[in-house]
């Protein structure tokens, strides 16, 4: 317990922890003082002089060492000169005056100065309405300006800093805020100042420009609207946007969002997404989100999107009504009964997921989770446990990340894990090349591709490393899928849960799946199970319904059992007696799975539908519909209970909330859960999304919940599978071919922003440069790869004669795999 | 006297007809014949240009933030030097105002920066449906003045860069 | 006549060499130093009353007293040989003509505070003087005056140059520390003193070359012989650099408490031309001129803060009567204009209007109003920046119009110059 320091601000008494800046203590008994250049997650610098206050310390006797008392209080002596309250930290007796009147000439002053150099266009700036010079000059500025409008200086207005954000050099204050956000928090040290005095302007010193996966951050706390995102230039102003709370569907972080829509002609009337805002949530994303989850949100509104039914007639796609394909779909499912297999992915919520169980199981059928990474029935019982908060790990705590690139899979993580290595937490990196991560790591174990899990299973006697892992207070293990299949992945996680077991269901302990997609987790405890071998399921099935997945466009050899494409059917698939299965898909998108399906029932998109996801840590956390639905699409729980009432097992279609109360009932580590308790919210700080704009930025208060951290569910039901075999090893002329996750691929929900394509690039693969020039390679050349043909990168971090495939960028790749590579 | 006093009625009656076919007219002929109207009546609104034949009109929606009558819809695009309507960044890619809902309070002259949209003298206002008392940006825009061009425009790059035109005395 | 100190050897032919310095008694006070324990010499320091003489006037015993002691910390002492302030050029004349004397100084406060290396930041125009504090610190190693176990002591120091890239703020401490860490010339925020967190977040002492200059002189002669010179706060010789309308411009050293008057008229020979003084800026250009009538003040810590302004660096800068005033406060604005760092709100924007404000009264374009505003501009300025340039660079607008108004308002009224009757402008 740190000590308490008592203090008074504009004669309202306040007990703060012991150097608690006079800015925080105040705002803490609701008193703003305006800020620019300050802000509650970054170290103060006091550069704005916007926050200068009367500071009044008790006279202390020098000869007696007691405090000089007048009138039976003791004497206050203030200072000649203003302090800073963003940089001087409370003591005890302090007397602060925000508002007397030296206070408020200088808030006036400091004003007037910005204001002279600033050019008043608020009525085209994106941050006007939202913006913290606007909201201060209005509550503290003067009536009018000393100065003479003539001598404003002028500057360039649009200049972009990279792809995604643009500077308007004209409205810059130079607080900084930028600069420091990435140096302090996101590590990228990309942007800094340039020239001096008037002339001081921001650069970005990367090659491209502005080469950061937080930038769009930078536009949040920018207390001007000198920083806007390209996506969202001019798109609309900031009081006509309404504002729906949401969970990003990226990734495994679950980052807690706010959606702003708006109705616009230019889209024919309709309401539509204009920016994706991060919304407070200390415990999962702070108040930061990053670029692919503010910039990918596209695919929701693309044009292609389904809006209708089809069914295949005399081989085409058509047009059906909802009565029709769901008769139809119900009826070959209810024939089927034990031959139907369900296949979805994590993309779906927990409801959807919950449902499809249910109808598998009321089918006899089996309930399949299209995944390349397994292990999720032990992060369901060894995961970490409620009470856990990635920002009270420090001193004591030890994580280890084994096979995850975080700065790709999973960017926030990488961002607290950053923090909790700075605070001081021992951060063991364990992988087979190097990632971005281990710069901040105290520890970084290396091994070959293939050696993961025997590696971490011998981890805990290696000496340093193994002590920081035993006889740490608190053990976070992460594990990923980085250059592992599903069995590689599953042996993995057999092994790190090994070293948390002991410690299961103490908070802050625990094991973490880096899964590739946002609700993988949710799916695991919902019981659905990993497939190795999707090839037999579809050669077995009698019917196939798979729900947002898209197992053909990521394999085409499975589609040599579908007879819709006769032109990929290899010659001995014809020999098969088995018929082909009839297959079902429920998407938002014409994949190429769909096209071979023979029924299509449209989903509706996340910002178009209520549900929840499970995060990576196992937080249940809600979303909230933003936008209506595209064309007769419908959500994926209510399309699967409607199928199932078509014979007769009743499943709940009609309200999200009631399937959660339904998941509650049945499934264990539910147990409990309502929406009610999703939405429920406790005070925050540092306290944002309010009025003070120029505190927090404009990040979103969280009034739409939390999220709850599901109970634990302590006997596994299923055991990691020992990966089978030895490890893939490269040889003279084969090549070991791993998958890596990158941050933006050619997936449906990143490739359809047209903003990020720059940064995702077409298929390539990823060389040593020494491994490149053995094949006589440069860099921008094309390999042969299985048949596909591959940019090669090159990267000295691959290891030799290992080639990189970032997996959903054109190349099929479930596991690692030899391979042979030749220029093309 | 009874008898006579519907006389004495119809005398003073037809002696007012009679007095008032010697006074000043006060009906007029519309629509032969209109009236013209006073210098701050408030009709119709005209979205203005400048000179050079630029909108006025930047999209700001402030005109749309002020309306108590929620009337007007703005949306804005971004310009160019290429394909330029309005100095600066911006303009307004869509203008409609809804004119049954439309008070003629004048808030959205108040609130313009530019000074662009004006309320006009033209008060003849018919539909036949609602929809069509939506008017459009194309029938609020003002016709290009002679020496200017029409929009959009082709400008040089680094010219008319600044939304708001500056003005030389802030207190004005 | 007073006997020169630090300037001692420097009109002697090759004054910056070696073996020079050691023919006439050099690092003879290391030789004394490394015979007496740290604390003494501190002591020494403090009782000297030797005061920084890079502008702040900080006693220099006490910054050595607050440098952490134990041996367990890696130390530093940065020597400032920034030398921006416009009118000062007493740390060229050393560096260029005597750069032993001050590693002799850093060697002996090394010693004292407990450090182990040693930095020279010097101004990046000063290519002679680089050269000469490369060579000289290239023979100090050679003749065992640095490097391992000096002079069999078993004290170790190593030194090495620095040189800055052109920037007035980079003379603030802090930002040349932050300088001479790669980094951006910008201020730091302060708390933490170099003394507890400086360069590379570690204790730092840092000292004008100046002051420097005076620690091998304290030490052979003793602290009571050096605070035997001067007055009662301003203790030993200073070096003033002289320049403006003078007849002999250039370097004098002098004890302190000595009168203007003394150092124009006797040292300096006097008003070129004969002309009558009219202002006189007494510690380089930030700070506050004096008029003709206040020369008699004694050139001291103390009396230059009573008569209204600063000793400073000791730079003195004589304007006589055909001196325009306003041109004076206009030029020497636009300089601090110009080298404000941009970081804090107030000097950045501050330091720009304050020079426009003048810029306008100056070329007839002002208006009445234009005074009061320079003026309040200025009271605004001071006293809420980041670091003490903004209360500095207000200095010479503030004083000009306090002590000249009516030529100010003079140029409003007649839009031309009240001194030289003209309206060009043949300057910048």
């Amino acid at each position: 317990m740190t000590k308490q320091v008592t203090l008074t601000i504009d004669g309202q008494q306040v007990a703060v922890s012991e150097g608690t800046l006079i800015v925080n203590a105040a705002k803490q008994i609701g008193i703003d003082i305006p800020v620019f250049c300050y802000h509650p997650k970054m170290e103060p610098v006091g550069m704005c002089r916007q926050c200068l206050v009367e500071v009044g310390r008790p006279v202390v006797d020098r000869a007696t060492g007691q405090v000089v008392m007048e009138d039976g209080k003791p004497k206050i002596q203030f200072g000649a000169k203003l302090e800073t309250a963003c940089t001087t930290p409370v003591s005890d007796g302090m007397v602060v005056l925000t508002a007397s009147e030296k206070a408020k000439a200088n808030q006036r002053e400091i004003l007037e100065f910005l204001l002279t150099s600033h050019p008043l266009d608020c009525p085209v700036c994106d941050k006007g309405g939202e913006c913290p010079l606007q909201n201060l000059t209005l509550a503290h500025g003067a009536p009018a300006s000393r100065f003479i409008y003539d001598e404003k200086q002028h500057a360039d207005k649009r200049v972009p800093l990279g792809d995604l954000i643009w500077l308007d050099r004209e409205r810059c204050i130079q607080c900084a805020r930028c600069i420091r956000f990435q140096d302090e928090i996101a590590g990228e040290s990309v942007l800094a100042f340039y020239q001096r005095g008037r002339a001081t302007d921001i650069i970005t010193n990367s090659e491209p420009g502005f080469d950061s996966i937080f930038s769009g951050n930078t536009t949040d706390i920018c207390p001007v609207g000198a920083l806007t995102t390209a996506d969202f230039r001019f798109g609309a102003r900031p009081w006509e946007m309404k504002a729906a709370a949401s969970i990003c569907s990226q990734c495994p972080v679950g980052c807690n969002v706010t959606l702003n829509t708006r109705r616009e002609a230019k889209s024919g009337g309709k309401v539509v997404l204009k920016r994706v805002m991060p919304r407070q949530n200390e415990a999962v994303n702070e108040i930061w989100i990053c670029d692919k989850g503010r910039f990918a949100h596209h695919f929701t509104e693309n044009e292609h999107r389904l809006a209708t039914p089809l069914a295949r007639k005399d081989g085409k796609l058509a047009l059906v009504s909802w009565d029709k394909a769901l008769g139809l779909v119900a009826g070959k499912l209810a024939d089927a009964k034990g031959e139907a297999v369900v296949l979805a992915s994590g993309r779906l919520s927990n409801e959807d997921l919950f449902n499809l169980k249910q109808l598998a199981d009321g089918l006899g059928g089996e309930a399949l989770l299209y995944t390349q990474m397994g292990g999720g029935e032990l992060t369901t019982a060894y995961g970490v446990p409620a009470g856990t908060n990635f920002a009270e790990m420090g001193i004591g705590t030890t994580i280890l990340v084994v096979a995850s690139d975080l700065y790709n899979e999973a960017p926030i993580w990488y961002l607290r894990l950053k923090q909790a290595a700075e605070r001081g937490a021992t951060l063991i990196l364990a992988n087979a090349r190097e990632t971005k991560l281990e710069k901040y790591s105290q520890f970084v174990v290396r091994y070959s591709y293939g050696d993961e899990a025997e590696t971490i299973c011998g981890l805990a006697k290696k000496a340093h490393v193994g002590e920081a892992i035993t006889s740490a207070e608190n053990l976070v293990v992460l594990y990923g899928s980085d250059g592992l299949g599903l069995d590689g992945s599953s042996a993995l996680a057999a092994a790190c849960a090994e070293l948390v077991k002991s410690r299961a269901g103490k908070p802050n302990n625990g094991l973490i799946g880096v899964w590739p997609r946002a609700n993988d987790q949710g799916a695991w405890e919902l019981g659905f199970k990993p497939v190795a071998d999707l090839k037999a399921v579809f050669q077995k099935a009698n019917v196939v319904y798979i729900a947002g997945a898209d197992p053909f466009g990521d394999n085409p050899e499975l589609t040599s059992r579908i007879p819709h494409h006769a032109s990929r059917i290899p010659q001995h698939a014809s020999r098969s007696t088995h018929p082909a299965p009839f297959i079902i898909v429920q998407e938002l998108f014409l994949t190429e799975t769909a096209k071979l399906a023979d029924v299509i029932l449209p989903a509706q998109a996340v910002t178009e539908r209520e549900g929840s996801f499970t995060s990576g840590e196992r937080r249940a956390q809600r979303f909230y519909p933003a936008v209506p639905a595209r064309g007769q699409s419908r959500a994926d729980f209510v399309i699967t209970a409607q199928i199932a009432a078509e014979f007769g097992l009743e499943l709940e279609g009609r309200f999200a909330a009631r399937v959660m109360d339904k998941m509650a009932a049945t499934v264990k580590t539910f147990a409990g859960i309502s929406y009610r308790e999703l939405a429920e919210t406790t005070e925050q700080w540092p306290i944002v999304g309010r009025g003070d704009l120029y505190y927090g930025g404009t990040t979103y208060e969280n009034k739409q919940g939390l999220g709850v951290i599901l109970a634990l569910s302590p006997s596994p039901t299923g055991r990691g599978a020992r990966g089978e075999g030895k490890p893939l090893r490269p040889d003279e002329d084969h090549w070991l071919a791993v998958p890596v996750t990158r941050l933006y691929d050619l997936g449906i929900t990143v490739a359809t922003s047209a903003l990020l394509k720059a940064r995702t690039g077409g298929a390539h693969i990823l060389l040593h440069p020494d491994s490149a020039q053995k094949l006589g390679l440069a860099a921008g050349e094309q390999v042969e790869l299985n048949g596909n043909r591959l940019e090669v990168r090159l990267d000295p971090t691959v290891p030799v004669m290992v080639a990189l495939v970032p997996r959903s960028m054109g190349v099929p790749i479930a596991g690692p795999m030899v391979a042979k590579i030749k220029a093309a | 006297m009874r008898v006579l006093e519907p006389l004495i009625e119809l005398r003073r009656g037809l002696w007012t007809t009679l007095r008032s076919m010697f006074e000043k007219q006060v009906t007029t002929q519309y629509p032969e014949h209109k009236r013209p109207v006073k210098a701050r009546f408030r009709g119709l609104h005209v979205l203005k240009r400048y000179d050079n034949g630029l909108e006025k009109c930047i999209g700001c929606a402030l005109c749309a933030a002020a309306c108590p009558a929620d009337a007007i819809f703005v949306e804005a695009s971004e310009n160019s030097a290429e394909v330029r309507y309005s100095p600066g960044d911006r303009y307004a890619s869509t203008y409609e105002i809804n004119l049954l809902r439309c008070i003629y309070c004048g808030f959205c002259e108040d609130a313009c920066p530019t000074e662009a949209i004006v309320l006009g003298d033209q008060y003849e206002l018919t539909f036949t449906n609602r929809r069509a008392a939506i008017y459009t940006k194309d029938m609020f825009i003002e016709p290009v003045p002679a020496a200017g061009k029409p929009t959009p425009q082709k400008t040089g790059p680094g010219m008319f860069t600044r939304s708001v035109p500056e003005m030389k005395d802030p207190s004005d | 006549m007073f006997e020169p100190i630090l300037t001692r050897n420097i009109h002697r032919p090759n004054s910056e060499k070696i073996a020079t310095y050691l023919a006439h008694g050099g690092y003879a006070a290391v030789k004394l130093a490394l015979t007496k324990t740290p604390d003494e010499l501190i002591e020494m320091v403090k009782r000297s009353g030797l005061r920084g003489r890079g502008g702040a006037g900080f006693p220099a015993g006490v910054k050595w007293g607050y440098m952490p002691k134990g041996a367990g910390i890696q130390k530093f002492v940065a020597v400032n040989t920034d030398e921006g302030e416009p009118g000062t050029f007493k740390d060229r004349e050393i560096v260029e003509r005597d750069p032993h004397q001050v590693i002799e100084g850093v060697i002996i406060a090394a010693y004292a505070v407990g450090a182990s290396r040693a930095y020279v930041y010097i101004r990046g125009e000063f290519f002679l003087g680089v050269k000469r504090w490369i060579k000289a610190i290239a023979d100090a190693y050679e003749y065992g005056f640095l490097g391992r176990n000096i002079l069999g002591s078993g004290f170790d120091l190593d030194m090495s140059v620095h040189r800055g890239a052109g920037a007035y703020i980079c003379g603030e401490e802090t930002a040349m520390l932050e300088s001479l860490e790669g980094k951006r010339g910008n201020p730091r925020l302060k708390p933490p003193y170099p003394a507890q967190a400086g360069l590379f977040g570690l204790p730092t002492l840092v000292h004008n070359i100046e002051t420097l200059a005076c620690i091998p002189h304290i030490v052979e002669r003793g602290p009571e012989w050096f605070a035997s010179i001067g007055t009662a706060e301003s203790k030993g010789p200073k070096i003033f650099s002289v320049s403006g309308h003078v007849n002999r411009p250039g370097n004098y050293e002098l004890p302190l408490g000595v009168t203007l008057r003394e150092i124009i008229y006797e040292h300096a020979g006097g008003i070129r031309g004969g002309r009558e003084l009219k202002a006189v800026i007494p510690g380089g250009a930030s700070t506050p001129m004096l008029t003709a009538s206040q020369i008699d003040v004694p050139m001291a810590y103390e009396t230059l803060k009573a008569a209204g302004s600063e000793l400073g660096t000791g730079a003195i800068v004589v304007l006589d009567v055909t001196t325009c005033m306003v041109e004076t406060a206009r030029r020497l604005t636009k300089f601090f204009a110009h080298e404000s760092c941009g970081r804090c709100t107030p000097c950045r924007i501050g330091s720009q209007r304050l020079y426009e404000t003048l810029d306008r009264i100056e070329s007839g374009k002002g208006t009445m109003d234009d005074i009061d505003r320079a003026v309040e501009l200025a009271r605004g300025i001071d006293g809420i920046t980041f670091c003490p340039m903004g209360a500095m660079l207000v200095n010479p607008a503030r004083s000009a119009i306090q002590h000249f108004r009516p030529e100010f308002e003079y140029h409003i009224l007649n839009k031309h110059c009240l001194v030289c009757k003209s309206k060009e402008r043949n300057y910048g």
